[in-house]
């Protein structure tokens, strides 16, 4: 197109645009430094009339943030180191072993990305819930709470993921088979072939699926809110705010919800803004979201 | 697409003659050592599909079909098609105003989002620092729901930014979430500003795989930038349009977290979607029968949709 005359146009499109993007963000951050009083009243003012920490303070009082914290830092771990072992393991094994059945288990792997996420909501919480012998229940899965009293419960549902595993496929392909047969031949098993070959050669994409995985854990609601309404000791982040912003008068305690969500969204801007690249490719391999 | 998705059948071993020595023997002892590092490798997936995929799929068919308050699995009373016929029913509100709040949210959302993101694809293009606009524009998308939905929701309020706005511009105040008019038009807003990041990635790399020459040839021809526009960049840009219109129609059409955060289905039932409507049935009111139901005829709609989107992208790979 034309590039030589200024494309005045398209910056205002573009800055406008960008500024619709951020100005929640920073209105976020904004209100989370206000006074009591000052949020949700008219005329509307953008700034604070002081940079006050008072709500991250009462963010950690009232929200027992770092409860949430580790809550929300346990399922994002389990989670993501979960769909990279499994992900990578199967992946391995589609691409470069043979065996019967490969092409039947591959095609279940894929067929298993078709089916939406709330179909599953009900039967996953019913399942956790009569888990044998877990959480009071007996062997028939009766009598107790099943697993939907542990953190692990948080994560189960989202431990393994036929996308990631897909995706590692495509990539191990890659690997020309005589590099791993030259290790077969010096004696290494699979899975030395596999922890010494094969993950080291998939770094980027481990990257790239490790930070989807990430930020999809951190930021997860439904299911955390399914799980820790039935046990509050299992609550994350997203859902303790969520809590707080719909049980207390909103104008009144604004700041601290926002100061709550700064906090809460802080870890994964940061990561994305060191990883972006890497989320990026993500994002067009997946093709979705 | 289509295509990469096809397994590899490559079996290239041929069969190895019989009793061709020792060596042949090692490597047909690799193959079956082989055959159980597979499965053992493939274990813990094929345990996890077992029991949180294949078995959530027959009990949310086996619920759909029966009555059933929760608690004790031996009360699970098997009733047929009647909670799919009591969705359908008179004075039922699944199919008005649920099902078409859901795929007005699902519509709105898309033209929305396609509107924002063609337009913004075509301009930063032209632009430098693609790099900090991309950036910026991806900030929703890695931000949680409820920060999304809670920002929102507050800069709606009547104290909030989106009021102040239009009173410093003379305008009167609008009570967007409280209002059945609004509320529905104000969640769209929100859902599609949250997903034109990804929209945007998608159209600049169909933008960038528009050849040079052809804005080149154009040019010579003496074409208007408006007449390149419609006639050069929107039919090229098609298959990827295509693609964010269905992605955008199938994340709309399942999405509710959002509307959890922001207005709880309400007011009324201005903004209940489907996906809402069934984890209400199940969650708040224990039916757990007509919640499984909804999900499956979502699930239909959905399948539907992902259908003809497939058997649209395999008729258009033809011509390509």
């Amino acid at each position: 197109m034309n590039r030589r005359r200024f494309p005045w146009l398209s910056y205002l499109v573009v800055v406008s645009g960008a500024v619709l993007t951020v100005v929640p963000f920073l209105d976020m951050v904004m209100t989370s430094f206000k006074g009591p009083g000052e949020a949700g009243t008219l005329p509307y003012r953008f700034l604070p009339k002081a940079f006050d920490l008072s709500n991250y303070r009462a963010a950690f009082d009232q929200l027992d943030l770092p409860v949430l914290f580790r809550n929300s830092v346990v399922a994002t771990a389990l989670i993501t180191g979960s769909v990279l072992l499994t992900s990578s393991l199967a992946g391995y094994a589609l691409a470069k072993l043979r065996f019967p059945g490969r092409d039947f288990v591959f095609r279940l792997v894929l067929s298993t990305m078709m089916f939406p996420p709330f179909l599953f909501f009900i039967p996953h919480f019913l399942i956790l819930v009569h888990w044998p012998l877990a959480g009071g229940n007996d062997l028939l899965g009766r009598g107790g709470a099943g697993l939907t009293v542990s953190v692990v419960a948080l994560a189960m549902p989202f431990l393994v993921n036929g996308f990631g595993i897909f995706l590692m496929r495509q990539f191990v392909i890659a690997i020309p088979d005589e590099v791993l047969e030259a290790a077969r031949i010096d004696g290494a098993g699979e899975f030395t072939v596999w922890w010494r070959i094969v993950v080291p050669q998939t770094k980027p994409v481990v990257v790239t699926l490790g930070l989807l995985t990430f930020v999809d854990a951190w930021n997860e609601y439904i299911w955390a809110l399914l799980v820790s309404t039935a046990e509050p000791e299992v609550m994350t982040l997203p859902v303790g705010i969520q809590l707080l912003q719909d049980h207390v008068d909103p104008t009144r305690t604004m700041p601290i919800v926002m100061a709550g969500l700064v906090l809460s969204v802080l870890p994964v801007l940061v990561l994305f803004l060191l990883l972006q690249k890497h989320y990026v490719r993500g994002i067009m391999l997946s093709g979705l979201k | 697409m289509v295509n990469a998705l096809a397994p590899q059948t490559a079996e290239r071993a041929a069969p190895s003659p019989p009793s061709a020595g020792p060596a042949v023997d090692g490597r047909r002892r690799g193959r079956r050592r082989q055959v159980v590092v597979a499965y053992l490798f493939l274990a813990p997936t094929l345990l996890f599909f077992a029991v949180f995929l294949f078995l959530p799929l027959g009990f949310a068919l086996l619920l759909s079909m029966s009555r059933w308050a929760g608690f004790h699995l031996g009360d699970i009373d098997p009733v047929g098609l009647d909670n799919f016929a009591g969705l359908f029913a008179d004075g039922s509100t699944f199919l008005t105003p649920v099902l078409t709040n859901t795929l007005l949210f699902a519509l709105g959302t898309v033209v929305l989002a396609l509107a924002g993101s063609v337009l913004v694809a075509t301009c930063v293009d032209r632009l430098r620092f693609q790099g900090l606009w991309r950036t910026l524009y991806f900030l929703p998308i890695v931000t949680t729901v409820v920060a999304v939905g809670n920002v929102w929701k507050y800069m709606y309020e009547p104290g909030g930014l989106v009021n102040g706005v239009l009173n410093a511009a003379g305008l009167g105040s609008v009570a967007f979430l409280q209002d059945p008019d609004t509320a529905l038009p104000s969640v769209v807003v929100v859902q599609a500003w949250a997903s034109v990041g990804t929209a945007i990635l998608v159209l600049t790399a169909g933008l960038k795989s528009i050849p040079e020459s052809y804005y080149e040839a154009a040019a010579l021809d003496g074409a208007g930038q408006v007449t390149v526009f419609l006639r050069i960049t929107l039919p090229l840009l098609r298959p990827s349009l295509l693609f964010v219109c269905v992605t955008q129609f199938l994340t709309g059409l399942q999405s509710f977290a959002l509307i959890i955060v922001m207005t709880k289905g309400g007011p009324g039932d201005a903004t209940a979607v489907a996906a809402l409507e069934m984890y209400r049935q199940a969650f708040s009111y224990g039916d757990w029968g007509t919640a499984s139901a909804a999900a499956f005829v979502l699930f239909l709609v959905v399948l539907v949709v992902t259908l003809a989107q497939l058997w649209f992208f395999r008729r258009k790979g033809e011509d390509a």
